[in-house]
């Protein structure tokens, strides 16, 4: 029962962490939290059950487009949702219009896909058991996503200028930096980000409208209590997210489970509003 | 006014005939939606005041239906205990709701605005689930059945007008709170926080009070719409109804009670006349949620604004009255003083202010000045009760002061303006300046709920005082206009009006004059002047030299947080190491 | 026959600024020839700051700004900055989770690759100490290096004109000197200064002519070496009229 709990539990925390780091990459970007999140790992099932099971594409062929469908759906969210209201002083707008649009796609999910969750493609034919491809794809995606930030914030100009503007925009700008293009880039960033979780994640999860609400909530929670900003924070909290999830599913019951989970959730945020890896001063990556 | 006041009345004489009338048609389809479209509007009038109001964007409020449902179904129906009157159901369906909108309301008061949009969610969620899950007294799954009223409120159309009668209750109760002083508070709370603060508007009281009653609201639908339904299930409240309910609202247009209910009006009967649409109204309503914050982020409020787009006259002049500061300020003509003792703040490793001595006295203005980063308007801020020194005490009239919870200072009288003016833009210039009298509001919450008389004086004499304050500084002929069409001077002046309002010992103003043409500041130094003359100890943080040699009676000069100088203006202005010091030498 | 003056390498002319509602500068005029050092003074609330934002596109602003023939009056700071017009703000804002040397990349982001390097290290000769602390995380760096740094960044894409915001701020007087010294350098290499300063005296050491800035709006002009320019300051200061030079 353990390493079931342990195997589910990781892989399911693998894809909240990497929904907490999306949610982290757009606010470095933009200052902005967005509704989006969870919808992109949505999209990365749906798209990839789409591409690879209803049309029959090759599973990297199907794999590579979910990561372009995803980083040019973040470049439209960035267009239409955050640039507007970025330059408006009501700053309330944003919450409102990402959540306008992430419900609109939903709600076109809905409708054109079905609101039955539908079976993923097996991804690759290897392991079985618990040890199954489906339950360690999340984690290297994982793995490979905090290593390719960290590659990108250290070694290109990019990442340094993608930290420059999350630290201080106003300086950026004076400098010369293409704050839009570099913001824009910063959401197609977690566009392919997001997919990416989603379409990882989508043998467990299956293809489902409904992942969007499920991935939004429980990829925020990693994000409200390691900071906002921190991935690291993102990916501890989103594995031990997983894990305590799935150990209160077999001990206690499903129910328990959400209502345990969301009083963590808010006592954590009640003591601590910044999360437990302290002020805005954390560090980004 | 006759012609304003009917004109205002008629959209509400309008829809009250449609909702009397209705019946009459005998069309028992339209009297469902109708009656659907009450219930909605019953919690959603109670949300906007949460959301419109308030600002607070609690998404998940749904939850409160479905605790009021199925607390008014459940004891109706005897599963857990002897069958309840179904009158007394619904009343504990509102008790129960109202505590849980106090609880799921709290950590707005400590988290931001998406974190506290999340938890909501994710309360309605668990309630669902709980719902779901908690067999034995919900039905699973399965359900259970709603409460049948007796006459004359059955099923069909007496069960129409009580949900009408309802309806027209929980209006009128909204439309109260939004034109008293709690409303204007929420809306300064929601836009000018700071401000609100310096008023004497403490945010954690009202925020639980209006959580609360939206609550009780929102459990009232939920009773009633489990009668509508005959049987409910955990999936009639999905998230598809707590996102009507919020976008409602928004179309509607915040600070608005007609927009809002317009707006329930308006979604909820869409998708009934266009049967192809009901697949689609959820992507509807997200699309007209994302057209309205982008192109008219007011909402239908802002479109039936029509006040508000009559233009202004081009060149308009401040013209202050001072000879009605007397009546404005009242004063007794005692003597005040507050003294600043050895005031330290650190920042950090950084001195702020570094041993500060300071007397600000009845009748006197007091000039404060240095150069940037000298320690003056954090002085102010002291004062006010932003910020907690490090050292040193403050006395009040010889008896200790303290220096901290700056919504405690209305009660001291101790008024102020701010570096950029803080006013509520969406808020006319009138209501704004009322935000100033807030504390002297006699009238509890329940009082202005139901507009009972004490309510009504406390309200005719705020906007008494109002236009009298607005007439002492020269603006009383903007009082009905938007506060974010005034130019910037004109809000300079309406904030200071807005302080007198307190009829303040001490008035603390910052930089008053920046922006301002040189003839306007020559006015505003009469008035400031005046202001004094009338008995109110002023303490005036400015960069324009000339206002201070010409109106100060002492000033005291900063630098680096230590105050460098202090005298008559004379002294001052030929005090050698004064001009170094703004000189940078 | 009169020879027209060469056109001067920035003009502004009738520049109007502010923020939201708030006009702060009004109907500014102003020009820096070529290699020309200039201070611009005045007292606090003036619209110093606001004027060089307004210059380097940080700002919306109406009026017209010309910079070596080109008219930037609706360029975004990307844009000025590529024209050879860099904006040094105030604050010494440098980005303090990477490193020194990523900081003046970083200054360098629209340079192409292979001149980026090389100017880089131009901008770091200036200053030596920093050079030292290439790989250190600026964050570690004292204010006065950090200062450093900041005018560093505004070497690196060899602007013809230089804007500094109050460098001395927080400073103690030898950095001061330091980076004054540096804008000596600078003014013999060729590249023109606009220099905003609270230190009146040790910034018209180092210039050729001199603005100041009251409520607003330009209220004197004048040589660096005119022999009462301090008592004209001081009346610029505290609001009387010095448009022509006192008497003795």
């Amino acid at each position: 029962m353990w390493e079931s709990i342990a195997s589910y539990g990781l892989a399911v925390g693998a894809v909240y962490a990497m929904t907490g780091i999306t949610y982290n990459v757009m606010y470095s970007a933009s200052r902005v939290f967005s509704f989006t999140a969870g919808m992109l790992g949505m999209l990365g099932g749906v798209l990839g059950a789409l591409f690879i099971a209803r049309w029959g594409l090759p599973v990297i062929v199907g794999f590579l487009l979910v990561l372009a469908c995803g980083a040019l759906i973040g470049v439209v969210t960035e267009l239409v949702t955050v640039r507007p209201v970025l330059k408006s002083i009501e700053q309330h707008l944003y919450v409102l219009s990402t959540l306008a649009f992430a419900l609109m796609v939903q709600q076109l999910v809905a409708i054109k896909w079905g609101t039955d969750a539908q079976p993923f493609p097996r991804l690759i034919p290897i392991g079985e058991g618990l040890l199954d491809q489906k339950f360690w794809l999340p984690l290297l995606a994982c793995a490979l996503t905090m290593g390719g930030l960290e590659f990108l914030y250290r070694r290109t100009l990019v990442g340094r200028a993608f930290l420059a503007i999350a630290e201080d925009s106003y300086a950026a700008r004076a400098l010369g930096l293409p704050e839009q293009h570099l913001r824009m880039a910063s959401y197609a960033l977690a566009g392919v980000i997001g997919a990416l979780a989603g379409f990882t994640g989508a043998e467990m999860l299956l293809a489902f409208f409904g992942n969007q609400s499920i991935l939004n909530f429980y990829g925020f929670v990693p994000v409200a209590l390691g900071g906002m900003g921190s991935n690291r924070g993102a990916v501890i909290g989103g594995l031990v997210l997983g894990v305590f999830q799935q150990a209160a599913n077999f001990l206690v019951g499903g129910i328990f489970a959400s209502v345990a989970v969301f009083v963590v959730f808010i006592i954590v945020l009640l003591l601590r509003p910044e999360g437990l890896a302290g002020a805005s001063l954390a560090r980004r990556v | 006014m006759t012609r304003a006041r009917i004109e205002s009345a008629l959209p509400w004489l309008a829809l009250a005939v449609v909702g009397v009338g209705l019946p009459l048609l005998d069309d028992s389809y339209l009297g469902v939606i109708a009656q659907r479209a009450f219930i909605y509007w019953i919690l959603c009038a109670g949300l906007n005041l949460v959301v419109g109001y308030a600002g607070q964007i609690a998404i998940g409020w749904v939850a409160m239906l479905t605790l009021g449902a199925y607390t008014t179904a459940v004891l109706t129906a005897g599963t857990v205990a002897e069958a309840w009157n179904p009158y007394l159901g619904l009343l504990a369906g509102c008790v129960l709701s109202a505590v849980f909108g106090l609880i799921v309301g709290l950590p707005a008061l400590r988290l931001r605005t998406f974190y506290f949009a999340m938890t909501t969610l994710g309360f309605a969620t668990i309630v669902t689930q709980v719902a779901l899950a908690w067999r034995s007294v919900t039905g699973g799954g399965v359900g259970t059945p709603g409460p049948v009223f007796p006459w004359p409120f059955d099923p069909g159309w007496g069960f129409y007008y009580l949900c009408f009668l309802l309806a027209a209750l929980a209006t009128w109760m909204t439309a109260n709170i939004a034109d008293s002083r709690f409303g204007r508070a929420l809306v300064a709370i929601r836009d000018a926080e700071v401000a609100a603060e310096a008023s004497g508007i403490a945010k954690p009281k009202l925020l639980a009070t209006v959580f609360v009653f939206a609550g009780a609201l929102g459990g009232l639908a939920g009773g009633l719409f489990s009668s509508l339904q005959s049987y409910i299930t955990p999936d009639a409240f999905t998230f598809d109804l707590s996102v009507l309910f919020f976008i409602a609202i928004l179309i509607g247009g915040r600070g608005s009670i007609l927009g809002p209910l317009l707006g329930t009006v308006i979604l909820t009967i869409l998708p009934e006349f266009a049967a192809p649409l009901v697949a689609w109204s959820t992507f509807l309503y997200a699309a007209l949620l994302l057209a309205i914050v982008l192109l008219i982020p007011g909402g239908i409020a802002d479109l039936l604004d029509f006040k508000n787009r009559r233009p202004l006259e081009q060149h308009r002049e401040i013209t202050p009255r001072p000879e009605l500061l007397e009546q404005v300020l009242g004063h007794g003509g005692k003597a005040s003083m507050l003294r600043l003792k050895g005031i330290e703040l650190h920042f950090g490793g950084v001195r702020a202010i570094d041993g500060l001595d300071l007397d600000i006295r009845s009748g006197e203005v007091h000039g404060l000045i240095g150069p940037n980063g000298s320690g003056k308007t954090t002085t102010l801020n002291v004062i006010s009760g932003y910020y907690t020194p490090s050292e040193g005490a403050a006395e009040l009239n010889g008896v200790p002061f303290p220096l901290r919870a700056a919504h405690t200072r209305a009660g001291y009288r101790i008024a102020r303006t701010f570096q950029t003016p803080r006013l509520i833009g969406a808020a006319s210039v009138l209501q704004n300046v009322m935000i100033g009298g807030t504390i002297d509001g006699a009238a509890t919450f329940a009082e202005a709920v139901l507009t009972l008389p004490r309510h009504r004086r406390d309200e005719r004499h705020l906007k008494d005082a109002a236009r009298l304050a607005l007439a002492a500084i020269g603006l009383e002929q903007l009082a009905d206009v938007r506060a974010d069409r005034l130019q910037h001077s004109e809000l300079r002046f309406v904030e200071i009006a807005r302080a007198l309002m307190l009829r303040p010992t001490f008035l603390l103003l910052d930089e008053p004059a920046a922006g301002l043409s040189a003839e306007e500041i020559r006015r505003l130094g009469a008035l400031i002047k005046a202001i004094s003359r009338a008995g109110t100890a002023v303490l005036l943080v400015e960069h324009h030299a000339d206002l201070i040699f010409d109106i100060c009676d002492r000033v005291t000069v900063l630098n680096l947080g230590k105050v460098l100088a202090a005298g008559t203006p004379e002294e001052i202005r030929s005090h050698r190491e004064v001009v170094s010091a703004y000189l940078g030498a | 026959m009169p020879i027209s003056a060469p056109e001067p390498l920035l003009k502004v002319e009738r520049l109007s600024a502010g923020y939201g509602k708030i006009v702060v500068l009004r109907d500014i005029n102003l020009v820096i020839g070529r290699g020309e050092a200039v201070a611009l003074l005045g007292p606090n609330g003036a619209g110093k700051t606001t004027l060089l934002r307004a210059v380097s596109g940080l700002l919306p602003r109406s009026g017209q700004v010309r910079f070596d023939g080109l008219d930037i009056s609706r360029a975004s700071p990307r844009e000025t900055v590529r024209a050879g017009l860099v904006h040094v703000v105030e604050g010494h804002r440098v980005f303090t989770q990477l490193s020194v040397h990523d900081n003046l990349l970083l200054a360098g982001y629209g340079l192409p690759r292979d001149v980026r390097g090389a100017q880089v290290e131009e901008a770091l000769a200036f200053f030596p100490e920093i050079a030292a602390k290439r790989n250190d995380r600026a964050g570690s760096l004292s204010g006065g290096q950090q200062q450093m740094l900041a005018v560093a960044q505004g070497l690196v894409g060899r602007p013809r004109l230089l804007m500094l915001d109050e460098p001395s701020a927080g400073l103690s007087p030898v950095l001061v000197d330091r980076v004054l010294a540096a804008i000596v350098r600078l003014r013999e290499a060729g590249t023109a200064v606009l220099l905003v300063e609270q230190l009146i005296e040790k910034a018209v050491a180092v210039v050729d002519r001199v603005y100041a800035l009251a409520r607003g709006s330009i209220v004197l002009e004048a040589g660096a070496r005119e022999g009462d320019l301090a008592n004209r300051l001081e009346h610029a200061y505290f609001g009387q009229d010095v448009s022509a030079p006192l008497n003795g």
